[in-house]
C-alpha cells in the first residue's frame, strides 16, 4: 500500500506543477521606440550609470543551478585560505608558504633560488621552469641584484623603491601583497622576488615559453583579405588585434578562470563604443564561473552561453584577428583565452553567423549574392530532406506528373519506404564526414568525396535508395558546407533530423508546425541579452549589413540592437571627394 | 501580474493584421458569399467601417483612463466583483475562440489535405505548438508573428496575383448582391468578424500606450478590411458567386486552379504553409489571452502552470461540434456574426457606465 | 529520478509521434496515377469508367511497337500505360473496384482529362461532375472532353507517339488550343462553375477518334486542284493519315448538365475570338480577285473583346466588338496587297469574313441551341440590381431573344518577310498558272 502510494505520488509529482525558481535572464535594457533615433547616446550612458536591478541579487545563480558545485577540494581550500594570503614580512614564513603552495620537494618544475644580497640580506626568487625565460632572469634580475651593494638589511624602507625602480631591469614589475596573486603570476611564467623584511613580493616579467608562430587561418580561409590567424599565445593574439585597432580606447581586461588551471582570459572591447551593460554582463558571467579546469574557448563558450539547451550557437568563435577586430568595432566584446587560437565574440545575432570574413572585402554586389546563396543553403540544409519526404509521402498531387512518375519508376525496385531511405542516406553521409575527419591528411578529403560518390552509386545500383534521393542528400550536404560557421553547421545538421521527423509524421502540416516551433525557439534565443534574431524580430532600425550588404561607405551606423554608445561609424557623406568638383 | 514585455507598433500592427485576416483562409469567404452573393466584397468593408466606429468608442473609453488597460478600466468602473466576472467572460470567450478556430482549421485541413488522420491528432499537435508559443509569452508570440507576417502576406499576395488569369471581374455583377438591405444587415452583424481589435485594448500597456493603440488599431482595421475585401473580390471573380458559395475554402480552391504550364501549377503548398502559420499565430494569441485573462481575474502571477489545463479545456471545447455543419453553422457563425455582443458591447456598456457615473482615470503611475 | 524520467517520457513521446501520425502517408510507388478518366454510359449499371495510368516498368513496351497502335487489348497495355474499364454504380466505386482487382491504389490527383462519351453527355453529366468536384482527389485543372463514340475507345488511343512521356504529351496536346483555335481549352473548374452560373452555359472540348478512313483517294483524273475552302469538319473525320488517332476538334455545348450540340472547328475559332481566348491561328480565305487562289492570314487578338449589354424595350441588346491584328502569311495570287492603297481592301474583305463568321456562330448558338456559351450574361447581369432579379429573369432562357451586334476590326500590320510582291516570271509570263507555293 505504501509502495503504491509512493508510485502514485511520484506520478503525481510528474504531472503536477512545481514552482521552479527561475533566475532572471539578462535583458539588454530597452529604450523607448521614439527615443531610438536621437536619444541613442544619452540613454546608453544613462544605462551605464544605472545599476541593474536584475543582475546583482542573482549573480551566479544560474551557473550554480546548471553545474551544481561540489565541495572544494583540499588544494582549493589551501589556496583560498585567507590567513596565508597576505605576504608576511619575514623571509622564512614566505618561503614556507611558497614551498607549501607548490609542494616544493615533490614538484620539480618550481625553481626556488635562495641567496643573500649585500652580504647579509636574505632573498629568494621563484619561477617555473620552462615557463620563464632564463636569459631574462639571469641577466636582468639576478645580475643587477648581485651587483647592487646597497641592499643590506638596514635600509628596509628605502630599498623597496630602489629595488623596484632601479635594480630590476625587467620591463614589467609589480608589487603584490597577496600570495594568491603572486602564485598566479608565477604560473604565468613570471618571476617572484622577495627580500627579507619587505611586506610584499615583487613579480618581474620573465615570460618566455615555446609558442607557435602566427600562421594562416585554417578553418576560415579566404581569398581576399589578411591571411593571419590567432595562435595559442594570448599576448600574441591581443597584439594581433591591437595592431588592427590602433586606438587608445581599446581595453584589454584579464580574468583568471579555472581554479586549478588558472587560465588567463582576455576581454577586449572598445571603451567608447561598447554598451556598458553588455560589458558588465560579460564580466559578471566570467567572474562567477567556478570550475577547476578550463582549457579551450569552446569550453568557456559552454560556461557563458545564454541557453545551453539551444541547438543553435549563440556565441561566435573565429580564428581571425581581422574579423574579431571588426566585431569589436561594431560594439561587441571579444573574449580570448590563453591557449586557444579562437576568440569568442558576444553578443551575436544569426546574421553574424552567416557572414564570411571575406564579405567586407568584396564589392557589395558580390557579397549580397553570396549571402543570399548562404541563406538559401541554410534553408536547404535544414529543410530539403524533410520537404522531400513530406512531398512524396503526403502531397504527391503537388509534384509535376512527369516528375512524379519518374520518381515512382525509380522507386519501384527499392524495398524501403522513403523515410528509411532518407535516414539511411543521411546516416551514410554523416558517417563519411565523421570518418573523413579522422582519416589522416590528404586521404581524408579524397575519401570524403570518393566515398560519397561510390556509396551513392552503389546504393542506387543495389536498389537501396532511389537516385533522386542521392541528389537530395547530396544537395543537403553541400549546402551544409556552405554555412560559414562551424558550430552553426552542426546545429543545422541536427535540426535537419527534427524536421525530417516532423515532415514524415504529418507532411507539410507537421513541417509548418515544426518550423513555427523552431522559429519560436530562435526568436527567443538571446546572446548576452540581445535577441538572436535581431535582424528580423524584434523590429529595430534596419541594418545595412545583415543580409543585403550595402556599400561600405553607406554603412553609417553600428547595429542598432547593440545599443552602442557611439552609434555612427561615419558621417552621411563619407566619401568627401564625391562632393567636390575634381576640376577645380 | 504576468510580465508581458514591450514591443513596438510595427509588431503590434503585424500581430493584429494576422489575427484579423486569418479567417480569409477559412470558411469566412464562403459564409459571406453565401449570404451576400456578389456584394460580399464591399459587405466586409461595411463590417470594417462599423468596427472602426466601435473601435473609436473603445478609444474614447481608453482615453478616459490613460495608462490603464481594458481590464483595469473594468475594475475602476464596475468594481472588483463585476470586473472579475467581465474578465472571466473574456477569458472564456478567448478560449472558445481559440478552440473553435482550431476545430475549423482542422476541419478544412482534413477535407483538403489529410483525410485519414484523426482530428484529435491534428488538434493535439497544433495545441502543442500553441502551448509552446504561449509558454514563451506575449513577446514570443508577437515576435513570431512579426517574422511570419511577411511570409503570410507575401504568400497571400502571390496566390492572388498568380490566379490573375482566372479572374473575370464581370462576375461582380449584379452589384447589389441579394439586395442592399441584406448587405447592410449582414455587414453590420459581421462587424463581429473584426472584433479581435479589442485585444489591442487588453495589451495596451505593452504597446506604449494610447497613441500607438489608436494608430495601430485604425491602420490594421482598415488594411485588414481592404485585404479581405480584395480577397473576396478575387474569389468572386474566379468562381462567380454560385460556385464560390459552395466551396469550403475559396482561397484554397483558388490555389488549386493556378495553372501556368505543365510544370508550374498546383501551388497549394504555399497555401498550406501560410495557412498553418496564420492559424497558429491567431490561436496562440487567443489562447494566451484566455490564460492571461484568467490569471488577471484571480491575480495569478505565473501563467505557465495554467497552460496544460487550459489546453485540455480547449481540446475539449474543440470537440463540442459533432460535425462540420455544426462547426460552421453554429460555432463559427457565432464567432463571426454574434460575438460583437461580447467584444464590443461589454466595453461599450462600461463606457456608458463610466459616463453616467462620471468615473475617470486619474494619472496612473508611470 | 525526476529529471531522467522526464527525459524518458519525452523520448517515448517523440517516438510515439510518428506512430500516431502517418495515417495519410503513402509512398509514391504505392499508388498509380490516373491520367485520363473516361465515363461511358453503362450497360448493366450506371456508369462505365475507364482509367489510364502509367506503369512503372523500366522500358515501356512501346519501344518495340511504336506507331503500331494496338497494344495488348487483353491487359489494356497502351504505350507504357494501362487502360482499364469497369462498370460500377458510381465513379468512385469504380475506382475501388479497380483497386481491388489491380495491386495499387488508383489516385485521381494527377488526372489530366475527364472524357465523357457524347451519348453519356447528352443524358447529363451532372451526377459524375458533382463527384469529381466534391471529391478531394481530382484536380481542378484537368480538361473536360466530350468525345464522339465511346470514351473507352478514345482513351485507348491516348498515346504519346512522339516521346515516351504521356503526361507531357497530354498537357501539350491541350496547348494546341492556343496554336490553332480549333478547340477550346476547358478546365474542369470552369466547366463546373459554368454549370452553376446564371451568366452562361458550359462548354467542353469536342473530340473524336480518327480511323484514318476520311482521307479520300483520288479517283478522278482531273488535274485541276480544288479551290481552297474552310470546310467544317467533325472531330474524328479530318482527312489525314498517320500520327495519333485521337483528335480534339470543335466545341461541345451544354445546357446545364446536358450536352445539346456542338460547334465545328471553324465556328470554334469564331467562338474563341468572341470570348477573347483566341491566341493565334492562320485563316485561309479565297482570293476574291483571283478565284482558285487564296491568301493566308496569321490572326491574333489585338485586345480583349469589348462586350456591352443593355435592354431596349425589354429586349436585350448586346454589342460585341472584336479587335484583331493580322499578319499576311501568304498571298498565293501574288497580287500586291501590302500596298497602302490595297491593304484597305484586304482588311475590309477580311473583316466581312470574320464578322459574318461570328454572326453565324452566335446565331447558331441562339437559334439552334439557345445556349449562351459566350457568357454575355455577365454583362447582362450589370443591368440587374440584385441576384434575385437576375435569377428570376433567367438570362439563359432569354438568350435566343437577344439582339447581338458584332463589330470586327481587322488591322493588317505586317507582311512576313516581304514588303511588296512580284508575280512569278515564266515563259507564259503575265498569264501564269504556277502559283501553288506555300
Amino acid at each position: 500500500m505504501k509502495k503504491k502510494q509512493n508510485t502514485f505520488s511520484k506520478i503525481m509529482a510528474l504531472i503536477t506543477y512545481k514552482k521552479t525558481n527561475r533566475p532572471q535572464t539578462f535583458v539588454l535594457p530597452e529604450m523607448d521606440e521614439g527615443q531610438n533615433d536621437n536619444g541613442q547616446k544619452d540613454s546608453g550612458e544613462k544605462q551605464a550609470n544605472k545599476p541593474k536591478p536584475e543582475e546583482q541579487p542573482q549573480a551566479g545563480e544560474k551557473k550554480k543551478r546548471k553545474f551544481p558545485r561540489k565541495p572544494l577540494s583540499a588544494s582549493q581550500v589551501k589556496s583560498n585560505r585567507t590567513d596565508s594570503d597576505e605576504v608576511k614580512n619575514n623571509i622564512d614564513s614566505n618561503l614556507q608558504v611558497m614551498k607549501e603552495q607548490f609542494d616544493v620537494p615533490k614538484n620539480k618544475d618550481l625553481i626556488l633560488r635562495e641567496f643573500t644580497l649585500g652580504g647579509n640580506r636574505r632573498a629568494f626568487l621563484v619561477y617555473l621552469d620552462g615557463m620563464a625565460d632564463k636569459f631574462i632572469i639571469n641577466n636582468f634580475i639576478l645580475r643587477p641584484l648581485f651587483n647592487e651593494e646597497s641592499l643590506d638589511s638596514t635600509q628596509s624602507g628605502k630599498s623597496a623603491n630602489i629595488l623596484l625602480e632601479n635594480i630590476v631591469e625587467t620591463n614589467d614589475a609589480k608589487k603584490l601583497i597577496s600570495i594568491k596573486k603572486v602564485i598566479t603570476e608565477i604560473l604565468k611564467g613570471n618571476t617572484a622576488l622577495y627580500l627579507d623584511g619587505l611586506d610584499y613580493i615583487l613579480t618581474c616579467e620573465s615570460m618566455g615559453y615555446d609558442k607557435r608562430a602566427v600562421e594562416a587561418p585554417k578553418t576560415e580561409a579566404i581569398v581576399k583579405g589578411p591571411q593571419e590567424a590567432f595562435s595559442e599565445n594570448l599576448r600574441t593574439n591581443v597584439s594581433l588585434i591591437r595592431r588592427i585597432i590602433r586606438n587608445k580606447d581599446l581595453v584589454t581586461e584579464f580574468f583568471e578562470i579555472g581554479e586549478k588551471s588558472n587560465t588567463t582570459c582576455a576581454v577586449i572591447y572598445l571603451q567608447d563604443v561598447i554598451n556598458p551593460a553588455i560589458l558588465t554582463e560579460v564580466r559578471r558571467r566570467l567572474t562567477t564561473i567556478k570550475t577547476d579546469f578550463l582549457v579551450s574557448a569552446g569550453m568557456l563558450e559552454q560556461f557563458i552561453e545564454d541557453n545551453p539547451l539551444s541547438i543553435i550557437p549563440t556565441i561566435l568563435s573565429t580564428e581571425r584577428p581581422d574579423r574579431t577586430a571588426s566585431h569589436i568595432f561594431e560594439g561587441r566584446v571579444a573574449i580570448i583565452m590563453d591557449g586557444t587560437p579562437f576568440s569568442l565574440i558576444v553578443p551575436v545575432t544569426l546574421n553574424a553567423m552567416m557572414h564570411s570574413p571575406e564579405d567586407a572585402s568584396l564589392k557589395w554586389q558580390y557579397t549580397t549574392g553570396l549571402r543570399l546563396i548562404r541563406f538559401c543553403a541554410f534553408a536547404i540544409a535544414t529543410l530539403l530532406p524533410a520537404f522531400y519526404i513530406a512531398l512524396t509521402t503526403f502531397h504527391r498531387e503537388m509534384i509535376p506528373t512527369d516528375f512524379l512518375i519518374a520518381i515512382a519508376k525509380a522507386k519501384e525496385n527499392v524495398p524501403f519506404p522513403t523515410i528509411v531511405e532518407v535516414l539511411l542516406m543521411e546516416l551514410g553521409f554523416e558517417l563519411i564526414r565523421e570518418a573523413g575527419v579522422r582519416i589522416p591528411g590528404i586521404i581524408g578529403n579524397t575519401l570524403g568525396i570518393i566515398g560519397a560518390l561510390i556509396l551513392g552509386e552503389a546504393a542506387v545500383a543495389a536498389n537501396i535508395v532511389s537516385p533522386i534521393l542521392i541528389i537530395v542528400v547530396a544537395a543537403t550536404g553541400l549546402s551544409n558546407f556552405a554555412i560559414p560557421n562551424y558550430s552553426l553547421a552542426f546545429g543545422v545538421r541536427i535540426s535537419r533530423f527534427y524536421f525530417i521527423i516532423a515532415g514524415a509524421t504529418l507532411g507539410f502540416y507537421g513541417l509548418a508546425l515544426a518550423l513555427m516551433a523552431y522559429i519560436l525557439m530562435l526568436v527567443n534565443l538571446k546572446s548576452f541579452g540581445i535577441p538572436f534574431m535581431s535582424i528580423l524580430a524584434p523590429k529595430n532600425k534596419r541594418s545595412r549589413d545583415a543580409i543585403i550588404r550595402w556599400p561600405v561607405w553607406m554603412q553609417e551606423s553600428r547595429p542598432d540592437f547593440l545599443n552602442p554608445l557611439e552609434r555612427d561609424r561615419q558621417p552621411e557623406i563619407s566619401r568627401g571627394w564625391s562632393q567636390q568638383d575634381p576640376n577645380k | 501580474m504576468i510580465k508581458e514585455g514591450h514591443f513596438g507598433s510595427a509588431e503590434a500592427f503585424c500581430l493584429m493584421l494576422v489575427m484579423l485576416t486569418t479567417r480569409v483562409f477559412y470558411s469566412s469567404p464562403l459564409a459571406l458569399i453565401k449570404d451576400l452573393g456578389t456584394a460580399a466584397w464591399y459587405g466586409t468593408l461595411l463590417s470594417c467601417a462599423v468596427s472602426l466606429i466601435f473601435f473609436g468608442l473603445l478609444y474614447l473609453l481608453m482615453k478616459r483612463f490613460p495608462n490603464q488597460d481594458l481590464y483595469q478600466v473594468y475594475e475602476t468602473v464596475t468594481g472588483k466583483i463585476i470586473s472579475k466576472l467581465l474578465i472571466l467572460i473574456f477569458s472564456f470567450y478567448f478560449l472558445y475562440y481559440a478552440a473553435i478556430n482550431v476545430r475549423e482549421f482542422t476541419a478544412i485541413l482534413k477535407a483538403y489535405s489529410m483525410p485519414y488522420t484523426p482530428v484529435s491528432i491534428l488538434i493535439f499537435v497544433f495545441l502543442l505548438v500553441v502551448i509552446a508559443m504561449t509558454y514563451v509569452g506575449l513577446e514570443g508570440i508577437v515576435r513570431v508573428s512579426y517574422i511570419f507576417f511577411y511570409f503570410i502576406m507575401c504568400g497571400l499576395a502571390m496566390l492572388l496575383l498568380l490566379a490573375i488569369p482566372a479572374y473575370d471581374f464581370n462576375n461582380l455583377y449584379p452589384l447589389f448582391g441579394y439586395g442592399l438591405k441584406e448587405t447592410i444587415k449582414i455587414g453590420v452583424l459581421r462587424s463581429s468578424a473584426y472584433d479581435e481589435i479589442v485585444i489591442l485594448a487588453i495589451i495596451i500597456n505593452s504597446i506604449y500606450g494610447l497613441k500607438t493603440f489608436k494608430r495601430v488599431g485604425f491602420y490594421s482595421l482598415i488594411l485588414a478590411g481592404l485585404i479581405i475585401s480584395v480577397t473576396l473580390a478575387c474569389i468572386l471573380a474566379a468562381f462567380e458567386y454560385t460556385a464560390a458559395s459552395e466551396q469550403l475554402s475559396g482561397l484554397f480552391q483558388l490555389s488549386r486552379i493556378i495553372y501556368y504550364s505543365r510544370f508550374f501549377q498546383r501551388i497549394e503548398a504555399i497555401f498550406l504553409f501560410i495557412w498553418v502559420f496564420a492559424s497558429v499565430i491567431t490561436v496562440s494569441m487567443a489562447f494566451y489571452l484566455a490564460v492571461s485573462s484568467y490569471c488577471r481575474a484571480f491575480k495569478i502571477k505565473n501563467h505557465r502552470p495554467l497552460l496544460f489545463p487550459f489546453a485540455a479545456l480547449a481540446f475539449m471545447v474543440a470537440f463540442i461540434p459533432r460535425n462540420i455543419g455544426e462547426v460552421f453553422e453554429i460555432h463559427v457563425h457565432f464567432l463571426r456574426q454574434d460575438s460583437f455582443s461580447i467584444m464590443y458591447l461589454i466595453p461599450l456598456l462600461v463606457l456608458i457606465f463610466a459616463l453616467i457615473l462620471g468615473k475617470k482615470g486619474g494619472k496612473a503611475i508611470e | 529520478m525526476n529529471r531522467s524520467s522526464k527525459i524518458i517520457l519525452i523520448i517515448i513521446l517523440i517516438f510515439c509521434l510518428p506512430l500516431s501520425g502517418c495515417y495519410d502517408a503513402a509512398d509514391v510507388d504505392e499508388e498509380v496515377y490516373a491520367m485520363a478518366i473516361g465515363i461511358d454510359k453503362g450497360v448493366d449499371n450506371a456508369v462505365r469508367v475507364t482509367f489510364q495510368y502509367p506503369t512503372y516498368k523500366d522500358s515501356p513496351s512501346s519501344g518495340g511497337m511504336k506507331g503500331g497502335g494496338g497494344g495488348q487489348t487483353e491487359t489494356g497495355e497502351v504505350d507504357g500505360t494501362l487502360v482499364s474499364t469497369v462498370e460500377a454504380p458510381s465513379l468512385l466505386e469504380g475506382v475501388q473496384m479497380l483497386n481491388a482487382a489491380g495491386n495499387r491504389q488508383i489516385s485521381l490527383t494527377h488526372a489530366k482529362m475527364l472524357v465523357f462519351s457524347e451519348e453519356f453527355a447528352r443524358e447529363g453529366v451532372g451526377k459524375d461532375v458533382e463527384t469529381v468536384a466534391r471529391y478531394r482527389e481530382a484536380r481542378e485543372t484537368m480538361r473536360v472532353i466530350v468525345c464522339k463514340g465511346k470514351a473507352q475507345d478514345f482513351i485507348m488511343e491516348n498515346k504519346s507517339l512522339i516521346g515516351s512521356n504521356l503526361a507531357k504529351g497530354i498537357e501539350l496536346s491541350f496547348v494546341q488550343s492556343q496554336n490553332t483555335g480549333y478547340f477550346p481549352d476547358v478546365f474542369f473548374a470552369n466547366f463546373y462553375s459554368n454549370m452553376l452560373t446564371p451568366y452562361g452555359q458550359p462548354y467542353a472540348i469536342y473530340a473524336g477518334v480518327n480511323d484514318f478512313q476520311h482521307l479520300p483517294e483520288n479517283t478522278q483524273q482531273d488535274n485541276q486542284s480544288p479551290a481552297p475552302i474552310e470546310k467544317d469538319i467533325q472531330p474524328g473525320e479530318t482527312p489525314r493519315k498517320g500520327g495519333s488517332k485521337e483528335e480534339l476538334f470543335g466545341t461541345a455545348i451544354f445546357d446545364g448538365e446536358k450536352m445539346v450540340g456542338s460547334l465545328t472547328q471553324n465556328e470554334t475559332r469564331f467562338f474563341l475570338l468572341g470570348i477573347g481566348k483566341f491566341k493565334w491561328g492562320s485563316f485561309t480565305t479565297g482570293d476574291k480577285n483571283k478565284p482558285g487562289y487564296a491568301y493566308v492570314l496569321d490572326v491574333i487578338t489585338a485586345r480583349k473583346p469589348q462586350v456591352s449589354a443593355h435592354f431596349e424595350n425589354g429586349v436585350p441588346v448586346i454589342d460585341l466588338k472584336v479587335d484583331l491584328d493580322a499578319d499576311i502569311a501568304a498571298i498565293q495570287s501574288r497580287i500586291d496587297y501590302e500596298k497602302v492603297e490595297n491593304i484597305k481592301e484586304l482588311e475590309s474583305y477580311t473583316k466581312d469574313c470574320f464578322q459574318e463568321g461570328m454572326k453565324k456562330t452566335i446565331e447558331r448558338t441562339q437559334k439552334e441551341y439557345n445556349c449562351d456559351i459566350f457568357h454575355f450574361g455577365k454583362k447582362i447581369a450589370g443591368n440587374f440590381k440584385t441576384i434575385q432579379e437576375l435569377e428570376n429573369y433567367n438570362w439563359l432562357k432569354h438568350y435566343q431573344e437577344a439582339k447581338i451586334n458584332v463589330d470586327v476590326t481587322v488591322n493588317i500590320r505586317r507582311n512576313g518577310f516581304f514588303f511588296g510582291t512580284r508575280p512569278f516570271f515564266s515563259t507564259r509570263s503575265g498569264n501564269q498558272k504556277e502559283g501553288n507555293n506555300q
